[in-house]
């Protein structure tokens, strides 16, 4: 190997080599392959990972527990929906504006519940979710209520295509992430996570990082809404349902808080094992949730943060990639 | 008149579900998430014992189905809490979400079982009354004296009952009981089995009149959040006050201005608490 | 010599508790202050008052002349005044490196920086406070005397005019002491105004050069170390806890 390419390879490699795999299989697998049932698994795989990870960076980074997640997702599905089927906004236009609206919402809700710590935060996550779940009923003339938004139009002409959209954008996310985490930004929100008081006398306004997180998060996830809501061209209240909130909790928490390769990882992952449990269809959501929670009472910090991945060198860099410091503990 | 009993109604059914959620509060130091799940494994388990044990259909073994019911699930949130939590309690991260993901496991079990569209059960008293031109449903009633009777005897337990005063000690100062050799373990089982068990008898209770749907576990829990703040986190008595206004609130809402926006109060609660006086929603503990 | 900090009529009641009663305090720029008094009198507290974690009920707090009642912490730092903590409080889960960055990032690190790079910063901080060698070292693996040197590091990151100390030497060693406090003497001597509220008088005493006795929430005594220990009030104020008939203390 030479010099120079050496030198590349390292400076690549200290993003994780193990997320370099799985979008670069994520990336070949659909070309080669005929299956359009698999590229629409995928397609759903690649979007949950974007919900994942857009969790993790407020609450891997911080550890207040946001459980009301689906408020953004279905938020800026329904937002975009309605932009598009009633304004006949374009989703390029649409999706943007909701993310934008999203993230707007998280600046909002970021700002109300600054001062929550603990289980009061993520109850008031929970209550926020609710009130949209709460309104997409109550005003079932926009809505539609229990049916939704119908006739949203599609991404692009097809689910392949549509797949290597939304596939580049996650890619976007992910990297975005993966800089903005190892930035002063993450440094500064796992110095609050650490302790906060601490962090205001080293001079920091961590209300701003806050409530910045919240809304990135939002952001995100309002970009990850937006493409589900017009991939599958149909918007309902199961996208504001607490369950999602639980779901994408579980998917970023088995992968493993805190590296936002971890919930890529959890969301591709796990997203793809829900669908190979179709063999028992009738019973595959029990499973699949039943599994969730077999998953995180073995591993409650998450796959990659393990005990043997961290010790092991290889395993750390191949996952983890370097400078990542160690592990976030729960304590307290 | 008839806005003043279907209030009554409402906040004593609320207050069955406040007043666990506080006491698990108050002794275990966490915020239960799982609370909805309990108050949604009363209605079905209620459902359950009926449709597959007693078939007769009188209201005797209906009312033997629901006891049945709350103690099934007070054990169940025992064992939940035995198995799972004791180990990681220090966690707070990890005991939310694993409420939580039982929450959701459990509602698809149910989903999987009983189909997304509800179930139903007939009521323990059938039929409606009429005050002053409004028809309100007789079985409603019934979560009157029953509250009244539960209320009451949950104060004498924690008063004077060795294990209730445990409860009560450690309720105010959990290490300070620790100190005194208080089994501080064995009461925050028993409260959680007790909490488990009032929420559980809230959803049995109203399981007849009410859909009985696997995402039920959402609004209890927030309903039961809201009471708290707004009685105060630790206090029994607010929490019991708490219901009631809500459960009051509710009904002014639902007559004077929209019934779609019932809902919406308890949560209108918390976002209001939020705005301005969000200090106020970490109180400090008092029974 | 100018007023660095200026602190009048100062009080504070938690409920029915007062916790201090119409404290006056004035540094000057370069002193060494001690505050010494029994527990509970009410240090810390003027501590997190000043340093803006606590609202006083009156009083008036002016830094450089202005005042900073009422603005949030991490103003109060960017402002030039910066506190450490009685019991160590490092930022578990980080390196020594990524801990001592994070108050580089403050407006104040950032607008007096004299390194072209925050590396360059972190470095020449770490240096002069002897932690170099654990530059890339897990917090959590760090000795109670290096974080304690990690608390001072995080400090002078933020490049202060005053620092105020908050039991600097507890639970170090003796020569722990000796090191910790020549650091501090350094620091002074290089512009540094500091401080320190301590328990350990009789390394205290050495280091500073004017005193002030809270006892009770209220100042009883100020003067100079050698005024001080031989001044009865201050003397009674901390025997008088140990009275003959409750018994040998």
């Amino acid at each position: 190997m030479s010099m120079g390419l050496r030198k590349i390879l390292s400076r690549l490699f200290i993003y994780p080599p193990a997320g370099f795999v799985i979008l670069a299989g994520l990336g070949i697998y659909p070309a080669v392959s005929g299956n359009i049932l698999h590229v629409e698994i995928l397609l759903l795989a690649v979007i949950y990972a974007i919900f994942a990870m857009s969790w993790d960076i407020l609450t891997g980074y911080t550890h207040e527990v946001n459980f009301g997640f689906a408020f953004f997702i279905g938020g800026a599905g329904y937002l975009s929906g309605a932009c598009n089927v009633f304004l006949a906004f374009p989703p390029a236009l649409s999706i943007p504006l909701a993310a934008l609206g999203a993230g707007v919402a998280g600046v909002l809700i970021g700002y109300l519940t600054l001062r929550l710590k603990g289980p009061y935060f993520s109850m008031a996550t929970l209550a926020f979710a609710g009130i949209l779940y709460k309104l997409s009923f109550i005003l079932y003339k926009i809505t539609g209520g229990e049916e939704g938004i119908s006739g949203l139009k599609s991404l692009s002409s097809g689910p392949v295509t549509d797949f290597y959209l939304i596939w580049s954008v996650m890619i976007a996310i992910y990297f975005f992430l993966l800089v903005y985490s190892r930035s002063k930004h993450g440094t500064i929100l796992k110095a609050i996570r650490a302790d906060e008081d601490v962090a205001q006398s080293s001079g920091i306004n961590t209300a701003y990082y806050k409530v910045e997180a919240f809304a990135l998060s939002g952001l995100l996830a309002g970009i990850g809404g937006g493409l589900y809501a017009h991939a599958q061209m149909h918007i309902g209240p199961a996208m504001l349902s607490g369950s999602l909130s639980v779901l994408v909790v579980l998917l970023a928490m088995i992968g493993g808080m805190g590296t936002i390769v971890g919930p890529l990882l959890g969301g591709i992952l796990l997203s793809i094992l829900n669908e190979a449990l179709r063999v028992v269809e009738v019973y595959r959501i029990v499973i699949y949730t039943g599994l969730l929670i077999v998953f995180i009472y073995l591993a409650p910090q998450g796959f990659v943060n393990l005990e043997f991945v961290r010790q092991s060198p290889w395993l750390k860099r191949f996952f983890l990639g370097k400078e990542e410091s160690h592990g976030p503990s729960f304590r307290g | 008149m008839d806005i003043l009993i279907i209030g009554l109604v409402r906040g004593a059914l609320y207050s069955l579900i406040a007043v666990g959620f506080v006491l698990v509060f108050s002794v275990g130091g966490i915020l239960n998430l799982a609370h909805g799940t309990f108050y949604m494994l009363g209605a079905y388990f209620t459902f359950i014992f009926y449709s597959l044990v007693f078939r007769s259909g009188q209201s005797g073994t209906l009312v033997f189905s629901l006891i049945l019911a709350v103690i099934s699930v007070a054990v169940f949130a025992c064992l939940v809490y035995h198995v799972l939590l004791r180990k990681k309690i220090e966690s707070l991260v990890y005991t939310m979400v694993m409420t939580l993901a039982l929450a959701l496991f459990i509602g698809e079990i149910m989903s999987l079982l009983f189909g997304v569209s509800g179930t139903s059960i007939p009521s323990l008293v059938e039929g409606s009354l009429s005050i002053s031109g409004v028809k309100i449903i007789k079985h409603q009633l019934i979560f009157l004296p029953i509250t009244g009777l539960i209320l009451p005897l949950l104060w004498l337990f924690l008063k004077k009952t060795k294990t209730g005063q445990s409860i009560d000690a450690v309720s105010q100062h959990r290490t300070g009981s620790l100190l005194m050799g208080v089994n501080v373990e064995k009461a925050t089982l028993v409260t959680s089995g007790l909490s488990a068990g009032l929420a559980a008898l809230a959803g049995g209770l109203i399981a007849p009149v009410s859909s009985v749907v696997p995402e039920m576990w959402l609004f209890p829990l927030i309903k039961a959040f809201a009471i708290a703040i707004l009685g105060g986190m630790g206090s029994l008595t607010g929490s019991i006050i708490a219901s009631f206004v809500l459960g009051y609130a509710e009904v002014f809402t639902s007559f004077l201005i929209d019934e779609q926006l019932t809902e919406l109060v308890s949560l209108a609660v918390i976002v209001f608490v939020l705005l301005f006086k969000p200090s106020g929603i970490m109180g400090y503990k008092s029974v | 010599m100018a007023l660095l900090l200026e602190v009048k009529n100062l009080s504070k009641a938690f409920g029915g508790l007062q916790a201090l009663r119409d404290v006056h305090l004035t540094v000057s720029a370069g002193e060494r202050v001690g505050i010494i008094g029994p527990n509970g009198a009410g240090k810390t507290t003027l501590f997190n008052i000043l340093s803006g974690f606590y609202p006083p009920q009156s009083g008036l707090v002016l830094l450089h002349g202005q005042n900073i009642l009422g603005k949030r912490p991490y103003q109060i730092v960017n402002l030039g005044l910066t506190r450490t903590w009685q019991l160590v409080r490092p930022f578990s889960g980080m390196t020594v490196i990524e801990a001592v960055s994070v108050p580089t990032f403050s407006h104040r690190a950032r607008a007096r920086s004299s390194n072209s790079t925050r590396q360059g910063d972190i470095v020449q901080i770490l240096d002069e406070i002897g932690l170099a060698g654990k530059i890339g070292e897990d917090v959590d693996n760090l000795t109670h005397s290096e974080l304690r040197l990690l608390d001072i590091s995080r400090a002078m990151a933020t490049h202060p005019s005053i620092l105020l100390l908050d039991e600097p030497f507890s639970g170090l060693s003796p020569r722990e002491t000796e090191k910790i406090s020549g650091m501090i003497l350094h620091l002074n001597h290089q512009g540094l105004t500091v401080v320190i509220i301590e328990h350990r008088l009789r390394e205290l005493m050495k280091l500073i050069q004017k005193v002030m006795v809270i006892h009770f929430g209220e100042k009883i005594a100020e003067g100079t170390p050698e005024a001080i220990i031989r001044d009865p009030r201050v003397i009674q104020a901390y025997l008088g806890e140990r009275s003959p008939d409750i018994g040998l203390a």
